[in-house]
C-alpha cells in the first residue's frame, strides 16, 4: 500500500513539474534583453519598464479578469442548476436542448465568432463586455454542465428522497445535501471555464467592442510585428500574483482546518464529504 | 403521510426543477439557436465576388467539401484527435485517479497547481515549449552536455511536436473529469474487495474503474471535441504541414473570404464530431450518462 | 473545495478593483476627445502615442485585430462607425472603400501630406489618394544564412534546389507563396487564369520537400536558431533577423519584386474625424515617422524622414537609390473563382509538405 502512494506521488509530482516547464522559461526570457527569443540579450528588466508605461496591458489584463470570471460563474449557475434540475424532467425537448447546449464547443471558434458578431449586430447588443459574457458563457456551460453531470451519476436518490420525507424543502435539499456533494465538480468546471475564457481570442476578437480590449486579444494581435517579451513579463507578474494568492490562501486555510480538527476530531479521519457512504 | 400530499410534493419538485433547468432553457434557445440557424443557412448561400455573399441557395459548398483534398482535411482532423484523446486519457486518467485519493488539503493544493499554468496565455506557453525543444534548444544543449546525442535532434515541426503539444493543451479536462468522478469513490469498497481475495488490479478493474467511468466518458468527450477544431498548435508546433479542418475553416473564412464553404465545413465538422461521440458511447456501452450528444 | 473557489473569487475582486478604466474622455464642451485607433497591436511606439496625447489632450484607446478580414467584418457591423483610424493591409482597403466603409480625407487638416513617398502613392487601392496615408511597406525579399547553404540564392527559382531539403521556412500567406511559383513561371502575382494558378500549384508541389516550416509569427528565430537556412518572412521579421546576425543575407529576387502596403484610413462615420486628421498629420512629420518605422521595421514610406533614419536601421528601412518603381507588382485582389483556385493549391501544398 505504501509504495503505490508512492508511485502515485512520483507521478503527480512529474506531471505537475511538466506542467511548469513552459513557465519557467517564460519567466527566464521575461528578463532577456534582446527582443528575439534565440537571442539571449543579457539579464535586463526593460521589458517591464515598457509594461508599465504601457497603460494599455493593465486595462486588457484587468478586463479578461473580469469577463473570466463573470463568465465562468455565469457558466457555473446556468450549467450546474440544469444538471441537477434536467434528471427530474422528463420533457421530451430536454436531449435537444442538452445537445443544442454543446454545440459551442463543437462548432469551430472563428466561425462562432463571426455568426456571434451578426447575431448581436441584429438584436442592436451594443459589443462590449455584455457580448463577450454571453459568448464566453456559451463555451463554458457544457464544461460545468458535463462535469456536474458525471458527477451525479451513481450518487443515491435515496439520500434526498430521505432528505425529503423529513420535510426538507427542495431549496434545502439543494443546498444541504446536493450541493456539497457536487462542489468539486463545480470548481473543476469553474476552474477550467476560467482558464478557458482567460485564453480566448477568436471568438473575443469579433464580440468584444471598442473599449474592452482583452489580454490575449493584445497578444495574438502583434502577428504583424512580432511578440514582445513585454508579454512574458507580464505573465511573469500574473504567475506571481496567482501563486501569492493561492500561498496566502493555503497558508490561511491551514488554520481554519486545524481549528476545525480540533473541534471535530472524529470526523476528519475519513477525509472526504458527506454522504461519500452512501454512494454505491 | 397520504397519497395527496406525496403528489403534491413531487408536482412541486417538478416545478423546482423546471426552475432549475429554465436558465439553460432560456440561454440556450436566445443564443445559440439564433447564431447556429444563421451559420446553417450561410452554408447554403453562394459567396460574392469579393466580399459577403449572395442571397441565393445552392448545395454547391457542401460538393465542394467532396474533392479529396479537402477530405483529407477531416481523416487528418480525425486522426489527431483520435490519437491525442488517446494519450490524454492513458496519461490523465491515472493522475486524475491518484489526486482524488490524496488528503483533503493536498487535493485542493493540487487542483490549484494544476491550473495556475493554464492561466498563462496559451501562445505564450507554445513559446516556452518552442524554446525547449528547437534547434540548439534547452533540451539539445542538455542531451548535448550530457553526451546523448551529438547534434541537435530537429524535434519541431513534426507530427510528434504536434501530438505532445495536443496532449499538454488538453490535459487538464481529463484529470478533472475524472477527479471530479472519483473522488467520490468510497475506498471501503475497494478494501472490502482485496480482503475477499481480489488482487489490487482486480479490484480496481471491477470497482473503481467501472465507478469513474462516467468521469473517463465526459473526460473523453471533452477532450475529444475541441481537439477536432483547435488547430493553432498544429500550426506552432508542426509548422502548418497538418491540414486541419479547423485550419482550412480559417482559411477559407479569413483568407479566401468564401464564408458559406468555412459555413458547409463547419456544419459537417460539427456532425462529424456527434457522431463520433454518440459511437463512442455506444461502443463504451455506458448508458449512465444519458442525452448528452 | 470552497477555499479553491475563494481563491479564484479573490482574483475576481481583485480584478474588478482594477477596473473603471476606460471610459470615454471628453473635453469641456462635451466633445470627445478619445482616439479610437484600430490595428495590430505593436504598431507604434509607445512614447509617440504618449507625445501624441500630451500634445493635444486627445487620449488613445487602441484597439485590436488578428486579421485584416476581422477588422473589415468588424467595420461592416458597425456600419463604419466606433473606430476613428484604422491601419490594415492594402487590398482589404480597396474593399473597404468599394463596400463604402471609408471617409475622404480632408487634406486641408494634414500639413504633412507630402511627406509622402511618392512611390508609395497612387495605387491599385486608392488610385488618387483620397482616402489613405501609406503607413509602412513590405517587400518581399528572400533571407538565408550563407554559413548553411551551399548554394547562392538570387531568385526563387533557387529555393527548388534540392541542396536545401527541409531547410526552408515560409509565411503562410498563400497569395505571397503561390506568387513565388507564378513568378518562377514568368507569371504575374494576380492572374485570374485558373490553368496557370494551377500550374503554379503544380510547381510549389516539387517544393514541399524543402519546406520545414510554414509560419506566420516569429520566423526570424528559427532562422536565428538554425533550424531553418532559407527564410521567405513578412519585412518586420527580416529587419529583426538582419539586426541579430548581421551575415544573414537578404536577396531582392530575380523574378520581380512583390511589395504590399499597410495603410491608414478613416471609417465613414467614425465618431471623432478630426482626432484621426490630427494623428495622421502627427505621423507624418518626418521625426515621428523615422521613430514609428524604426520601431516598426518596415519600409519607411515617409519621403522627409528617409534621412533621419538612423544607419544602422537605413539598410532595412529605406529602399535603395538606384530602385525604381519599374520591376515591382502589388498584391491585389482577385476574382472569386482564381481566389478559390489558390486557396485549393495552397491546401494541397501545406498537405504535400507534411509528407
Amino acid at each position: 500500500m505504501k509504495k503505490r502512494s508512492k508511485i502515485a506521488g512520483v507521478y503527480l509530482g512529474v506531471m505537475l513539474a511538466l506542467m511548469y516547464v513552459p513557465i519557467l522559461l517564460v519567466i527566464v526570457y521575461s528578463f532577456n534583453g534582446s527582443r528575439i527569443s534565440s537571442v539571449w540579450g543579457g539579464f535586463s528588466l526593460k521589458w517591464y519598464a515598457e509594461l508599465f508605461r504601457d497603460r494599455s496591458y493593465l486595462e486588457a489584463m484587468t478586463n479578461s479578469l473580469v469577463l473570466a470570471t463573470l463568465s465562468s460563474l455565469c457558466a457555473a449557475v446556468i450549467g450546474t442548476l440544469a444538471a441537477v434540475g434536467m434528471p427530474k424532467i422528463s420533457w421530451r425537448s430536454k436531449n435537444v436542448i442538452e445537445y443544442i447546449s454543446t454545440l459551442p464547443i463543437m462548432i469551430p471558434e472563428i466561425i462562432l465568432g463571426m455568426v456571434f458578431l451578426v447575431y448581436f449586430t441584429l438584436m442592436r447588443l451594443p459589443l462590449g463586455m455584455t457580448t463577450l459574457v454571453i459568448a464566453h458563457t456559451s463555451f463554458c456551460i457544457p464544461y460545468v454542465y458535463m462535469l456536474v453531470k458525471a458527477r451525479l451519476v451513481g450518487i443515491d436518490k435515496s439520500y434526498a428522497e430521505a432528505a425529503k420525507d423529513l420535510g426538507a424543502g427542495e431549496w434545502n435539499v439543494f443546498l444541504d445535501i446536493t450541493l456539497p456533494l457536487i462542489l468539486p465538480a463545480i470548481t473543476s468546471g469553474v476552474l477550467l471555464s476560467f482558464a478557458m475564457s482567460l485564453d480566448d481570442v477568436v471568438i473575443s476578437v469579433f464580440v468584444t467592442g471598442v473599449h474592452t480590449n482583452t489580454l490575449p486579444l493584445k497578444i495574438y494581435t502583434q502577428l504583424k510585428t512580432g511578440v514582445t517579451p513585454k508579454v512574458n513579463a507580464l505573465s511573469t507578474l500574473m504567475f506571481g500574483a496567482t501563486l501569492l494568492i493561492v500561498l496566502l490562501s493555503m497558508w490561511f486555510g491551514k488554520k481554519t482546518v486545524q481549528q476545525t480538527r480540533r473541534r471535530k476530531n472524529h470526523e476528519e479521519s475519513s477525509d472526504s464529504y458527506p454522504g461519500i457512504g452512501l454512494v454505491r | 403521510m397520504n397519497a395527496g400530499e406525496t403528489r403534491t410534493r413531487r408536482r412541486r419538485g417538478t416545478r423546482a426543477a423546471s426552475l432549475a433547468v429554465a436558465p439553460l432553457y432560456a440561454f440556450a434557445l436566445l443564443f445559440v439557436v439564433g447564431p447556429l440557424v444563421y451559420m446553417v443557412i450561410l452554408s447554403f448561400l453562394r459567396r460574392a465576388e469579393t466580399w459577403g455573399v449572395v442571397r441565393e441557395l445552392t448545395l454547391e459548398n457542401y460538393a465542394h467539401i467532396l474533392e479529396p483534398v479537402y477530405l483529407k482535411t477531416f481523416y487528418e482532423s480525425l486522426k489527431l484527435a483520435s490519437l491525442t484523446t488517446l494519450l490524454v486519457a492513458l496519461l490523465g486518467y491515472p493522475f486524475g485517479y491518484f489526486m482524488a485519493r490524496l488528503s483533503r488539503r493536498w487535493k485542493q493544493r493540487v487542483m490549484l497547481l494544476l491550473m495556475i499554468p493554464f492561466w498563462t496565455s496559451s501562445l505564450i506557453r507554445l513559446y516556452g515549449w518552442i524554446i525547449v525543444f528547437r534547434a540548439n534548444g534547452v533540451l539539445d544543449r542538455l542531451l548535448m552536455a550530457l553526451g546523448v546525442v551529438q547534434a541537435p535532434l530537429k524535434l519541431l515541426y513534426t507530427y510528434t511536436a504536434v501530438v505532445a503539444g495536443m496532449v499538454y493543451a488538453l490535459v487538464p479536462f481529463m484529470i478533472f473529469s475524472v477527479y471530479s468522478s472519483a473522488e467520490k469513490l468510497d475506498w471501503q469498497l475497494v478494501e472490502a474487495a482485496r480482503d475477499l481475495g481480489a488482487t489490487s488490479f482486480q479490484a480496481f478493474l471491477t470497482i473503481s474503474f467501472r465507478l469513474t467511468m462516467p468521469g473517463l466518458l465526459s473526460g473523453v468527450v471533452l477532450t475529444f471535441i475541441p481537439s477536432m477544431g483547435l488547430f493553432f498548435i498544429a500550426d506552432l508546433l508542426g509548422g502548418n504541414k497538418v491540414v486541419l479542418v479547423g485550419n482550412l475553416i480559417q482559411e477559407q473564412l479569413m483568407k479566401a473570404r468564401n464564408w458559406p464553404f468555412a459555413a458547409a465545413l463547419s456544419v459537417v465538422l460539427m456532425i462529424l464530431t456527434s457522431l463520433m461521440i454518440g459511437l463512442y458511447r455506444r461502443v463504451s456501452g455506458v448508458k449512465d450518462l444519458e442525452g448528452l450528444v | 473545495m470552497k477555499r479553491v473557489l475563494t481563491v479564484t473569487l479573490v482574483l475576481a475582486l481583485f480584478a474588478s478593483l482594477l477596473a473603471g478604466c476606460g471610459t470615454e474622455n471628453r473635453d469641456g464642451q462635451g466633445r470627445k476627445t478619445t482616439l479610437n485607433l484600430f490595428t495590430w497591436e505593436g504598431m507604434f511606439p509607445q512614447e509617440v502615442l504618449d507625445e501624441f496625447t500630451a500634445e493635444t489632450g486627445v487620449t488613445i484607446n487602441y484597439s485590436n485585430f488578428d486579421f485584416n478580414e476581422t477588422m473589415l467584418t468588424k467595420l461592416q457591423a458597425a456600419k463604419g462607425g466606433d473606430y476613428d483610424l484604422v491601419i490594415a493591409d492594402d487590398y482589404i482597403i480597396e474593399t473597404v472603400i468599394a463596400e463604402g466603409l471609408a471617409q475622404k480625407l480632408d487634406r486641408s487638416k494634414i500639413k504633412n501630406f507630402g511627406n509622402i513617398n511618392p512611390i508609395y502613392q497612387g495605387q491599385f487601392y486608392d488610385p488618387h489618394d483620397e482616402y489613405t496615408v501609406p503607413y509602412g511597406a513590405g517587400v518581399q525579399t528572400i533571407v538565408f544564412d550563407p554559413k548553411a547553404v551551399k548554394i547562392d540564392i538570387t531568385g526563387y527559382a533557387d529555393l527548388w534546389d534540392e541542396s536545401l531539403r527541409n531547410n526552408i521556412g515560409i509565411i503562410a500567406n498563400y497569395r505571397v507563396i503561390n506568387g513565388m511559383a507564378l513568378k518562377v513561371l514568368g507569371e504575374s502575382y494576380n492572374t485570374e487564369d485558373i490553368d496557370v494558378i494551377n500550374a503554379a500549384g503544380k510547381k510549389l508541389l516539387e517544393l514541399a520537400p524543402n519546406i520545414r516550416i510554414i509560419k506566420d509569427d516569429n520566423l526570424q528565430d528559427d532562422l536565428l536558431s538554425g533550424e531553418i537556412a532559407v527564410a521567405v518572412m513578412y519585412t518586420s521579421q527580416v529587419t529583426m533577423a538582419k539586426m541579430a546576425n548581421p551575415d544573414l543575407k537578404v536577396v531582392f529576387p530575380k523574378e520581380g519584386i512583390g511589395f504590399g502596403i499597410m495603410a491608414m484610413f478613416i471609417p465613414k462615420n467614425a465618431p471623432n474625424p478630426d482626432a484621426a486628421h490630427q494623428f495622421i498629420d502627427f505621423i507624418l512629420r518626418p521625426e515621428v515617422s523615422a521613430r514609428c518605422f524604426e520601431w516598426l521595421g518596415y519600409y519607411c514610406t515617409n519621403k522627409a524622414a528617409d534621412e533621419l533614419i538612423e544607419p544602422e536601421y537605413k539598410e532595412f528601412l529605406t529602399l535603395p537609390p538606384e530602385f525604381t518603381s519599374a520591376g515591382m507588382e502589388m498584391i491585389q485582389s482577385v476574382g472569386a473563382e482564381a481566389e478559390e483556385a489558390h486557396a485549393r493549391v495552397w491546401t494541397e501544398f501545406k498537405a504535400a509538405c507534411g509528407q
